[in-house]
């Protein structure tokens, strides 16, 4: 990113600080997350990378106050988010998270389901429906916006769930390996969508994926994680230049760095990740 | 689509046909005594020859039926959001649901009149008792398989309860809700007829007894025939208010 030089004076807008996350069951614990730090600055891309199992959506859940940590603190803007009890609207407000899969409301039509946290974060006006109007517009649903979730494709169900993440104007998006499900030439497409609202907006964007080209691609840096406990293993920053686009895959730097990864990740299954 | 629609509207009413004839043809051809089984034509004659002396009994069948079904649905939706909301409440209250949908009622019901005389009041705390269970563990089953994807969707929205229950919960579980409604929608008459039957004089039960303590096998069959009507009503209805809220396909 042309913003480097500035990284060390700015302040993380999210911090993980040595956080494990110990799931307990009947019989035994299960450590997901063990010492996971990472600082990620305003406006910045970051993917995290690992087998299934590593902890990498675990990670994002706490960030969102869906799980808690266990052990150590999460900061967003220099506060701390995980403490006792229900994470404050105010925070959520602040992010907004892109489940695996669209996760629409089947009794809602496909505008309902975009303005659905308008309603529970109690914003109303005709700015806000207006904001609706215009994000399904920018993914090509304005059509679509009065038809149920069962009557619309695969990649404009997730589409909808995108820009549901996006209404409430959130400065940060989760995102939750959003496109795994879909089928490659749609994801490519969703994938260049994504960077051109990353570009226009300048979202801070945490990105999971297992895929290492889609990581490459979209990042401008990869954490890498590791399974049994899940950890963070290396991070590897990607200086390819911007705006990307899909004609890099066959570029040498392109290729270097997803072979860089790909060798990092080690004994990960290597037919998993193309 | 027609076709079938056309099929599952005919063919009901091809076997109700088969059925009567079969029984009118039987009766009469050995001529079994009306007192032990009457024929067909002779009950349905019955049901429209005797109707005014039927109609109080049915209004009141009906009346106990729907008061005790609108008491008990609400009751035990509300008590399933409890279960499925607390363990205390769970672990305290499950036994004793399961108890009351396991507990043959009519052995109930004469302790029950013992303590409250033979009125109406019985009769409705013996529908509650008999349809709210059923209810109660459908909507439970309902609450316990909301989707963990649409319960975190709801908690990085930092949604309340309430607003949950409006736009997750209650949507999720109302096919498994409207399971348990319309089987109370029967039990409910099942209740009804059992609390009729054990005391009183009045509702479609009590005329039961009484006509086939005389040998008017005939009339007790005619009353048997409006419960069955009263039931289908019910089923109906219920069906219909399904079909009306639950309008998305999954």
């Amino acid at each position: 990113m042309e913003e480097l030089g500035k990284k060390t004076l700015q302040e993380p807008r999210i911090k993980f600080d040595n956080v494990s996350k110990v799931f307990e069951t009947r019989s035994q614990e299960i450590v997901a997350v063990k010492d996971y730090s990472m600082e990620v600055l305003t406006g910045e891309f970051v993917s995290i990378i690992g087998p299934s199992g590593c902890g990498k959506s675990t990670l994002i859940r706490m960030l969102d106050g869906i799980i808690k940590p266990t052990y150590g603190a999460i900061y967003l803007d220099g506060i701390q988010v995980n403490e006792e009890g229900k994470m404050p609207k105010e925070t959520l407000r602040k992010m907004g998270f892109i489940f695996q899969q669209p996760n629409l409301l089947p009794w809602y039509t496909v505008r309902e389901n975009v303005a659905l946290p308008l309603r529970i974060f109690g914003l109303s006006g005709q700015a806000w429906e207006k904001r609706v109007d215009e994000l399904l517009e920018l993914v090509g649903l304005t059509k679509s916006g009065q038809l149920f979730p069962y009557e619309i494709s695969g990649g404009m169900l997730q589409r909808a769930g995108v820009i549901r993440a996006m209404v409430h104007d959130p400065e940060i998006l989760l995102m939750d390996e959003p496109f795994g499900a879909l089928d490659e030439l749609t994801r490519e497409q969703l994938n260049m969508e994504l960077l051109d609202i990353w570009k226009e907006t300048r979202k801070t964007i945490i990105f999971i994926t297992h895929n290492v080209e889609e990581a490459v691609l979209l990042s401008s840096r990869i954490y890498i994680m590791g399974t049994q406990p899940g950890r963070l293993v290396s991070t590897v920053n990607i200086d390819l230049p911007r705006p990307r686009s899909l004609k890099m895959i066959t570029q040498p730097e392109f290729i270097s760095y997803k072979q860089k990864l790909t060798k990092l990740i080690g004994d990960l299954d290597l037919s998993k990740i193309k | 689509m027609t076709k079938k629609r056309i099929e599952s509207f005919i063919a009901p009413i091809i076997m109700f046909l088969l059925i009567f004839t079969g029984w009118e043809i039987i009766v009469r051809a050995l001529k079994i005594p009306k007192w032990l089984l009457p024929m067909p034509s002779q009950i349905f004659k019955s049901m429209i020859v005797n109707f005014p002396a039927f109609w109080p009994h049915i209004l009141v069948t009906i009346e106990t039926v729907l008061l005790g079904f609108i008491i008990a649905v609400p009751i035990g939706i509300l008590l399933a959001s409890l279960i499925t909301s607390f363990k205390v409440v769970n672990a305290a209250l499950s036994p004793y649901v399961t108890f009351l949908v396991m507990v043959p009622l009519i052995s109930l019901v004469p302790l029950l009149m013992l303590f409250m005389g033979y009125g109406m009041n019985v009769r409705v705390v013996t529908v509650i008792i008999q349809s709210f269970a059923v209810v109660n563990m459908n909507a439970c089953t309902g609450f316990n398989n909301v989707p963990i994807m649409r319960q975190e969707l709801m908690q990085s929205l930092g949604a309340s309860r309430l607003q949950s229950y409006r736009r997750v919960i209650l949507p999720t579980a109302a096919s498994d809700i409207f399971t348990g409604v319309r089987l109370a929608g029967i039990f409910a008459t099942t209740g009804c007829i059992s609390a009729e039957y054990v005391g009183g004089n009045m509702g479609l039960g009590s005329q039961i007894i009484k006509y086939s303590q005389f040998l008017k096998t005939t009339e007790s069959f005619a009353c048997i025939f409006y419960v069955t009507i009263v039931g289908l009503m019910m089923y109906w209805l219920i069906s219909f208010a399904q079909k009306k809220i639950i309008s998305w396909k999954i």
